[in-house]
């Protein structure tokens, strides 16, 4: 008698049990997992330069108006320093743009999704598109960029140089963006290269212990990729900038959300789950490279570092009983610990990623006897 | 309408014959084989679609609460991708609700790839766009506003801004019976006060309901030759003066589509979404109009029969606003059409009419009958989306 499900199940079991006998599994039992330095991520670095192009040329919009850059700015942290994120033209955000330092580490395997709901975590190939096409971020016919790329001489060369030859598509747009977010990582972290101040080892023993921040934010990127409450305030701009709000309502409305007129409030991971007892649940953030990020939260309404430790010490914000993640109580930190905890968190941030990005030629010059050549 | 004949021929013969027989005379052109519905005037109102009632009323008239809103949402440039510009944008009243440049206007960063049609009569024709592959002005609408070189609209921001207009959500109230605009019945809203745009009492119209004086004596000897020597009613009959049917006339490509960089985008771009074959794609130089609706290869190259209303404010001419002037429409019939045909689709109808300059005059002067006054209407002032009364801070 065969069971064709015996191999895999043998093989899962094998793997568990490795894993546990090397202590590395996020096992419950054992406790949430362990902080650690980032592994290296491999990318194509012709690709990457293709990508790094890409990233912030306006063409890869509807409107060729913003680019990727424009809300995940080179100079700002590859986020932008305002509560709440810019978006298409016609629309403003109704969220804080996350930082893309690192994102690279996030989707398939490492069970970290993007997104502040956490709605996506496939592959960096499907963000990019979910970007690109989105009607409020980048709102462009996939196509449409495929056919400006390839009247641009220089993106031709590129290509022809990354993919073996082959010319602009867009499918090699979303292959070549995914190189250079590789390619966007954590350099020289002092946590990570074992440099901790005094000051940051002592924040370093109140994170795993006394204020218990591990308990959510662990692993190598300092979170568990899952949804809590924590009772962050409304930011009151997303519903008193009808721009904002209507932003708001469309994103609902894309995920389904059917009573996405009467929300005063973002309802969080209940968009992806439809389920109320996650309302107001978001993604535990990563926590490197805060140092270029501020201001902080899902919708930025926490302006720096030491107010967002102030926050978790008074035990998070309000919410309706039963709601809020049972972990969020009051910390009762000292202004030392306090402060050694902000160091800490500091420790965590690397060298400044930041750079002037290519301004790009926007003309498309005419290709010579068009009738003759080749599309 | 060969075609049609023969396959429905059974039915039409009677049809045909009792029109006759009312005196609303058929015409047969010299050499033509078959016969063309005769021009007529236009019914006082398009047809109103069952699903979708307005008043049977037309422009100078006062509009019902549901072309009222249309009005405003033709207007609105919020029915679009970034929100600069609206149905209003491409068909404007100053430019014969159409557009005054030979391509119309492409959503920015793109340029579009064919002349603008007007708005004005569109209630009356049963084929929308240049290869007729729009069924109904509620059908049309969606497809103008969300295409990525016309509006770049989708559905779900579109619907969501038209939700923060108070005014918009009152006024859905008084129409549709509830305050929650759907997108859908926006198209509704903007295709009844299209129908509004309407002009069925042109001095064309007076005439062939019996007011002899209604037209110049000139314009009536252009009136025979368009149904005579010149055979223009072979293609351009009916009350709009269309069969609605598809030919290639041979009218030349634009000449940016070999000089500028934006335009080949665009090409490319057309061919590739409207679905051709690779090898289509790769030799792509043409607009390959009914070809991209039936993938049949005879069809390469056609597009529908221009209607002839309101032509005087809708300037330049043919698919691609290649004629600038009447005079030059007419002498490019004159020569028996273009010489653009690399696939050998070029109408047989078309052949040298030798038309004197006096015929010329004529036809032009007929032509003219075709548009009444202009239809100016001003933009009304649209409703601003605003901010939500009830927000409170969470407790």
């Amino acid at each position: 008698m065969k069971f064709p499900f015996m191999p895999r199940l043998s093989k899962v079991l094998a793997a568990a049990l490795a894993a546990t006998a090397l202590g590395a599994a996020p096992l419950s039992w054992a406790g949430p997992p362990d902080i650690g330095p980032l592994p290296e991520i491999k990318f194509d670095a012709k690709k990457a330069a293709l990508g790094k192009r890409l990233f912030s040329d306006p063409r890869l919009s509807g409107d060729a108006a913003i680019s990727c850059a424009s809300c995940h700015d080179p100079k700002e942290g590859f986020t932008k320093h305002v509560p709440l994120g810019l978006a298409y033209p016609g629309s403003d955000h109704f969220r804080n743009a996350p930082t893309l330092i690192n994102t690279a580490h996030k989707g398939g395997k490492s069970g970290i999704p993007w997104h502040w709901d956490g709605r996506l975590g496939t592959s960096l190939n499907d963000m990019t598109r979910d970007m690109l096409t989105e009607s409020y971020v980048m709102n462009i016919d996939m196509r449409i960029m495929q056919e400006r790329l390839k009247q641009d001489p220089v993106y031709v060369q590129m290509f022809k140089d990354a993919w073996d030859g082959k010319e602009p598509a867009n499918g090699r747009v979303r292959d070549s963006i995914p190189e250079f977010l590789k390619s966007l990582v954590s350099k020289n972290v002092p946590f990570d290269q074992g440099k901790l101040s005094s000051d940051a080892k002592a924040g370093m023993e109140l994170f795993k212990g006394k204020a218990g921040c591990i308990n959510c934010h662990n692993g190598v990127l300092f979170t568990d990729g899952k949804p809590h409450n924590t009772g962050v305030p409304e930011n009151p701009e997303v519903f008193k900038n009808p721009a904002r709000h209507l932003t708001y309502i469309t994103f609902m409305f894309s995920l389904g959300v059917e009573d996405r007129f009467n929300w005063r409030r973002d309802i969080g991971y209940m968009t992806v789950s439809h389920d109320e007892a996650d309302l107001g649940k978001f993604v535990t953030p990563g926590l490197r490279e805060l140092k270029y990020t501020a201001p902080y939260m899902h919708n930025g309404m926490i302006a720096t570092l030491d107010d967002v430790v102030e926050f978790y010490n008074q035990g998070g914000g309000e919410d309706r009983p039963g709601l809020k993640d049972g972990l969020m109580k009051p910390l009762g930190l000292s202004a030392a610990e306090k402060k050694s905890l902000v160091a800490f968190l500091l420790s965590l941030s690397g060298d400044d990623l930041a750079y002037e990005p290519e301004k790009p030629n926007l003309s498309y010059p005419a290709i010579p006897n068009w009738y003759e050549a080749k599309n | 309408m060969n075609r049609l004949l023969r396959i429905r021929g059974a039915w039409l013969v009677p049809v045909v014959f009792a029109l006759l027989a009312l005196g609303a005379a058929g015409a047969y052109a010299e050499g033509d084989p078959d016969m063309d519905p005769a021009l007529a005037p236009l019914p006082p109102h398009p047809p109103i679609p069952s699903d979708n009632k307005s008043a049977p009323t037309v422009y100078p008239a006062k509009m019902d609460a549901k072309q009222e809103l249309g009005y405003l949402l033709f207007f609105d440039t919020k029915l679009s991708g970034d929100g600069s510009l609206g149905c209003v944008t491409c068909h404007h009243p100053d430019q014969g609700w159409g557009f005054g440049d030979p391509i119309s206007r492409g959503y920015p960063g793109t340029v579009h790839w064919r002349n603008s049609h007007t708005a004005v009569n569109s209630g009356y024709l049963n084929k929308l766009f240049w290869t007729g592959n729009s069924p109904s002005l509620e059908a049309q609408a969606p497809a103008a506003a969300g295409g990525g070189v016309a509006g770049n609209g989708s559905n779900d921001m579109m619907e969501s801004r038209m939700w923060m207009v108070p005014e918009y959500r009152n006024r859905w109230k008084q129409v549709f019976g509830h305050s929650w605009p759907t997108i859908t019945e926006a198209w509704d809203a903007i295709a009844a006060y299209e129908r509004y745009l309407s002009q069925p009492n042109t001095s064309f119209d007076r005439f062939l309901k019996g007011d002899k004086k209604a037209i110049s004596e000139a314009a009536q000897r252009g009136k025979k030759l368009f149904e005579g020597k010149a055979n223009c009613i072979e293609c351009h009959n009916g009350p709009m003066l269309t069969d609605e049917k598809m030919y290639n006339l041979g009218v030349p490509n634009p000449q940016e589509w070999s000089e500028a960089g934006l335009h080949q985008i665009t090409v490319r771009w057309q061919n590739y979404q409207r679905g051709v074959a690779e090898k289509l794609y790769r030799e792509g130089k043409h607009d390959l109009g009914l070809y991209y609706e039936s993938k049949d290869e005879q069809d390469k190259m056609k597009f529908r029969t221009a209607p002839l209303r309101y032509l005087k404010f809708t300037a330049p001419y043919m698919h691609t606003g290649a004629l600038f002037t009447l005079e030059e429409v007419i002498d490019f019939y004159n020569e028996g059409g273009g010489k653009n045909d690399p696939y050998g689709t070029k109408t047989k109808v078309l052949k040298p009419l030798n038309l004197t300059d006096q015929e010329k005059k004529d036809l032009v002067a007929f032509l003219d009958t075709l548009s009444g006054e202009e239809i100016k209407m001003p933009a009304p002032k649209i409703p601003p989306i605003e901010a939500v009364a009830d927000w409170q801070p969470r407790k």
